[in-house]
């Protein structure tokens, strides 16, 4: 080996902490650059071979009804291959515990499965005939449901036995959610049961015809256009909706969660890279003035400029390279393990777990270049150093006053050991600079993980505490006269009860539009609170509508503007309703109307779709046998579901916070060591004029103390504007996170970043305890 | 018959700025030194002596002047050429022997070698200057004495034109200094090659085949030695 590479080994070895702790940084930013980017091309890769298996539906339509000979005209039109005719609905499920409700959407399925949303594996389709059910993996495995039990379904007011053939997946419910304003997957709660066709229709009433269609198309660049056709064609079958598959639930669930690995394999591991960056800038700048002499002695013995800064960079590139081995390593550990979760929480049958080098390759080079950057900008000193000065000692760092001193307000009250921290602060400005810069960064990591926690919570009691106060929403199988709420209210001792009408329509603004459901309250509704986006309650109007935030957004208009409502219903015309405010709400989206209003000008008077009810009984049980039931959402149950979410949760904000926590210890801990290295003979100085250990501890320890502060100072903005692109980043139709920045944020983060400084500070404790002030008075000479 | 000069300074001038003053460190110095000549270079501290041995190493450039190294004009040089000068035929001996704390003394000799194309072997030059037996030893666990013993190693196993010593002894006791200055004188017969030394110190020059003396950047006397005297029998 090289003599100079093996001065630079020994040279590592007698500074393992420091080069250890820049290793593990780039090693956890790896790690996760690796296992997210590797899951989300995994997840990518079999969630598109699973679509294409299957022949999973471009588009999907729900509407009133479309008799069978009318899809051939469908599938004529350009542009189409398949066209599948289905009959939908969503029943009650007869269980043994009475409490509670369930709900289960029977899906009819032509002969053999047909040509799209097959099922996985597509041999369960065989046996599908009358009286038998073909059930939704996830379901049967919550509700423990084998192939042979009976499922007693409510169909159309009356019980059925069905016969479970046998457990499939589909491409369509790889998340499994009711609709959108489930917000989680209840996996237990609802399922999907396919049933032969024949069965549905005729249990339905539904003969010869069908209320959902799945298309498929020959290029996916045609789906708008297609669909845009599709409205106007199916118009007289009455359109409920056109889901495009970008709109479909369980993919647009599922790439909004590949869309947050995304962001966060680009953005942490950047962060990570930046610190260690600083922190090789520090060492090295630090590495080369101790090593002024004998870099002077090698350009004496003939080194070249280049061949002693290579020496140097080589430093930063060994930690590169280490941290970017074990990163990878461990990001394919990592990866193996994600792909397992996902598949907890997606149901996709063909997840292959493959290890794509490309990102290997994008760590090793990504990595090099930092270091190589961080390197050089550490040990570009090395060129200006002259052998022929680098032999006399240098010359003592020129004291200068700084600027605080000349505003004598601030300095002539400051102690003499403050004023000592100040100086030594400003003494080395640039690596204060960096020091700030990555403590504020570490900061700000700390702020998300809280923000998350805060507002997931905060929008969770907010939308069900403040804006929706019932405790239950009866959803009627099918729209019914409103006195029902009186047989209703019959049945519930106690509680006060409210109609509701709400029926999906298709509300745009020019060539923007959204497909959400309009819900109609009494004005002096007693369970809902509008508040406008200055956070004023507001009332409904007479006429006109309200619309929440993310509708205002999608469909560019603000309050005064007029937004068009499509309506399905045969016969009703399309209207223009006022935007009479914008409101916040936090999950799902939809707008709200005077029930009159709605009920005069969409759909039919004195008809109801829906109870809202306040009760402290029993309603579960004591509805359980009603007809014309459909389901049941109760507040408690979306409380437990959230809660037990909310424990998966609390991991990865305790990974975050940690995440966070290493960068704050790295830096720290590497400054500190340097800053008592750097300052032995001075520190020296001050054991033999009397100071003992403790209390040049604690002039180190103010020191840090006020970086500490000045890099939270710093971290707030900065922790905010990353809240802001997150949160932006995250919001969707399912969920928008309410942007409240709270003073409680910044504290905890702070908490916890002042809690690894003093971690790293007393880890770096024992470097004094090591100094021999004699030998360090001696000499400066090795 | 006429020699030709190994060395040969002309009209060498050092002028620093420091600040608003000029200091002139070197004014207007000329002398030859011939191929296997001991050469002492005598003179108080801040005579000019150090910054006139660092001109001819290579390590600095003068204001004005020129130095000839072997017919070749060495002033003239950039950088990458005063690189390939210092290593290929120069070899330096510091007074703080400023080897490599974490390298052994071997390591420390071979660090130097492994750049240069025609260098002596390395064990050969350990048995020099006597340090077989420690070659395996860290700089922190020699004496001083051994410590610049390393160091001539160092300049001598690159197989230099010259070997340029910055006061060698002025971190040692007299009797390791004195035997450093045997080594030295040793190394400058066995192997002919040419050793400059700068020291303050008057008594070393009566070792010397030539005497330079510098006060304030000039030259007040330059002396050559018909019979110059064994290092052991120098006395200060």
């Amino acid at each position: 080996m090289k003599k100079l590479d093996l001065r630079l080994l020994r040279m590592i070895k007698a500074s393992k902490g420091q080069f250890i702790s820049v290793v593990i940084i780039i090693m956890v930013g790896l790690s996760i650059f690796i296992s997210f980017s590797t899951t989300a091309v995994n997840m990518r890769n079999a969630i598109d071979y699973y679509y294409e298996e299957s022949k999973l539906s471009h588009i999907h339509v729900q509407l009133m009804r479309i008799p069978q000979n009318a899809l051939n005209e469908i599938e004529s039109m350009e542009g189409v291959t398949d066209v599948q005719g289905r009959i939908s609905f969503d029943v009650p499920l007869k269980i043994d515990d009475k409490g509670e409700k369930v709900t289960i959407r029977i899906i009819s399925m032509p002969e053999g499965g047909g040509k799209v949303n097959r099922l996985y594996p597509g041999e369960t389709m065989d046996g599908l005939n009358q009286g038998k059910t073909i059930l939704i993996r996830q379901f049967a495995q919550a509700r423990n449901i084998k192939p042979g039990d009976i499922i007693q379904p409510y169909i159309n007011g009356r019980e059925h036995s069905l016969k479970v053939a046998d457990v499939a997946s589909s491409s369509e419910f790889v998340y499994l959610m009711e609709n959108e304003q489930t917000m989680m997957p209840a996996n237990e709660r609802f399922g999907v049961a396919y049933v032969a066709e024949e069965f549905a229709q005729s249990v339905y009433g539904f003969g010869g015809s069908y209320n959902e269609l799945l298309i498929r198309v020959k290029d996916e660049d045609m789906i708008d256009d297609i669909a845009r056709k599709l409205e106007e064609r199916l118009d007289k079958y009455g359109v409920k909706r056109i889901v495009k598959r970008e709109d479909q639930l369980s993919n647009k669930i599922l790439s909004q969660e590949l869309l947050g690995l995304d962001i966060m394999a680009a953005a942490i591991p950047v962060l990570f890279l930046i610190v260690a960056g600083i922190i090789i800038v520090i060492v090295l700048s630090r590495i080369v003035s101790n090593d002024r002499m004998s870099i002077g002695v090698l350009k004496a013995l003939g080194y070249s400029n280049g061949q002693v800064l290579l020496h140097y960079l080589k430093y930063a590139l060994i930690i590169g390279i280490t941290g970017s081995v074990l990163g990878i390593i461990v990001g394919l550990v990592i990866a193996g393990a994600m792909s397992e979760i996902y598949a907890m929480f997606f149901e996709i049958p063909l997840l292959k777990v493959e290890i794509h080098y490309i990102y290997i390759i994008y760590s090793i080079v990504l990595t090099s270049l930092f270091c190589m950057v961080s390197g050089f900008m550490g040990a570009r000193r090395v060129l200006g150093i002259m052998p022929a000065d680098s032999m006399r000692p240098e010359p003592p760092k020129s004291g200068k006053h700084i600027f605080i001193e000349n505003i004598s307000f601030i300095w002539s009250r400051l102690s003499f050991s403050w004023k000592m921290v100040i100086r030594n602060i400003m003494r080395t400005k640039r690596r204060f600079v960096f020091l700030v810069m990555g403590l504020a960064m570490a900061f700000a990591i700390n702020t998300i993980p809280i923000f998350m926690w805060d507002n997931a919570t905060g929008m969770f009691y907010i939308q069900y505490g403040k804006f929706q106060k019932m405790d239950y929403i009866i959803g009627l199988a099918k729209p019914m006269n409103e006195n029902v709420i009186y047989d209703v209210k019959g049945l519930l001792k106690v509680g006060k009860l409210e109609p509701r009408v709400e029926y999906p329509f298709e509300i745009s603004n020019g060539l923007k539009k959204l497909n959400a459901n309009i819900v109609g309250v009494p004005r002096n509704t007693m369970f809902y609170e509008f508040r406008n986006e200055y956070d004023e309650e507001v009332i409904l109007p007479y006429k006109g509508i309200f619309i929440t935030e993310y509708m205002a957004k999608a469909l560019n208009v603000k309050k005064g503007d007029y937004v068009r409502v499509r309506n399905f219903i045969p016969g009703k015309d399309d209207m223009y309703f006022e935007v009479k405010e914008v409101i916040k709400q936090y999950l799902g989206v939809n707008a709200y109307m005077d029930i009159e209003h709605m009920r005069e000008k969409l759909t039919e008077k004195n008809m109801i779709t829906a109870i809202s009810v306040a009760s402290k009984d029993d309603v579960k049980t004591k509805l359980e046998d009603i007809r014309n039931i459909s389901f049941v959402n109760s507040r408690e149950d979306m409380t437990k579901a959230f809660e037990e979410y909310m424990d998966v949760m609390l991991l990865s904000i305790n990974i975050m916070i940690l995440f966070g926590g290493i960068l704050g210890f790295a830096l720290i801990y590497n400054s500190t060591i340097i800053s008592i290295s750097e300052r032995r003979m001075e520190l020296a100085a001050l054991r033999v004029m009397g100071f003992d250990k403790r209390e040049i501890f604690w002039m180190l320890a103010k020191e840090n103390f006020v970086i500490t502060v000045i890099s939270i100072l710093l971290g707030i903005p900065m922790g905010t504007g990353m809240i802001y692109s997150i949160a932006d980043a995250f919001n969707t139709e399912i969920y928008s996170l309410p942007m409240i920045i709270t003073t409680r944020i910044f504290i905890l983060a702070g908490l916890s970043t002042v809690l690894f400084v003093s971690i790293a500070q007393l880890a770096a404790l024992k470097k004094i305890h090591n100094i021999n002030f004699i030998d360090a008075l001696k000499s400066r000479i090795s | 018959m006429e020699r030709t000069p190994q060395i040969k300074v002309e009209n060498l001038s050092k002028v620093y700025q420091m600040g608003e003053v000029q200091v002139k460190a070197l004014d207007d110095v000329s002398f030859e030194i011939y191929e296997g000549e001991f050469v002492v270079i005598l003179g108080p501290s801040g005579s000019g002596k150090s910054t006139l041995l660092n001109i001819m190493g290579g390590m600095d450039l003068p204001t004005s002047g020129r130095v000839l190294i072997a017919e070749e004009e060495i002033t003239k040089y950039n950088d990458t050429k005063l690189t390939a000068y210092r290593r290929d035929k120069v070899g330096f001996v510091f007074q703080f022997y400023n080897l490599m704390a974490n390298l052994t003394a071997r390591e420390n000799v071979e660090l130097a070698a492994e750049i240069c194309k025609d260098t002596m072997d390395i064990d050969e030059v350990m048995a020099e200057v006597d340090l077989s037996e420690r070659k395996n030893h860290f700089p922190s666990q020699m004496s001083g004495g051994e410590q610049q013993r390393v160091a001539i190693a160092r300049a001598v196993a690159k197989n230099p034109l010259l070997i340029l010593c910055d006061e060698p002894t002025g971190a040692l006791d007299f009797k390791t200094g004195i035997l450093i200055l045997a080594l030295l004188r040793k190394i400058n017969k066995k192997l002919n090659k040419t050793v400059v030394v700068i020291t303050h110190n008057m008594a070393v020059g009566d070792m010397a085949d030539r005497v330079i003396k510098m006060r304030s950047g000039k030259i007040t006397e330059i002396k050559v030695n018909p019979e110059p005297i064994p290092p052991e029998r120098i006395e200060w």
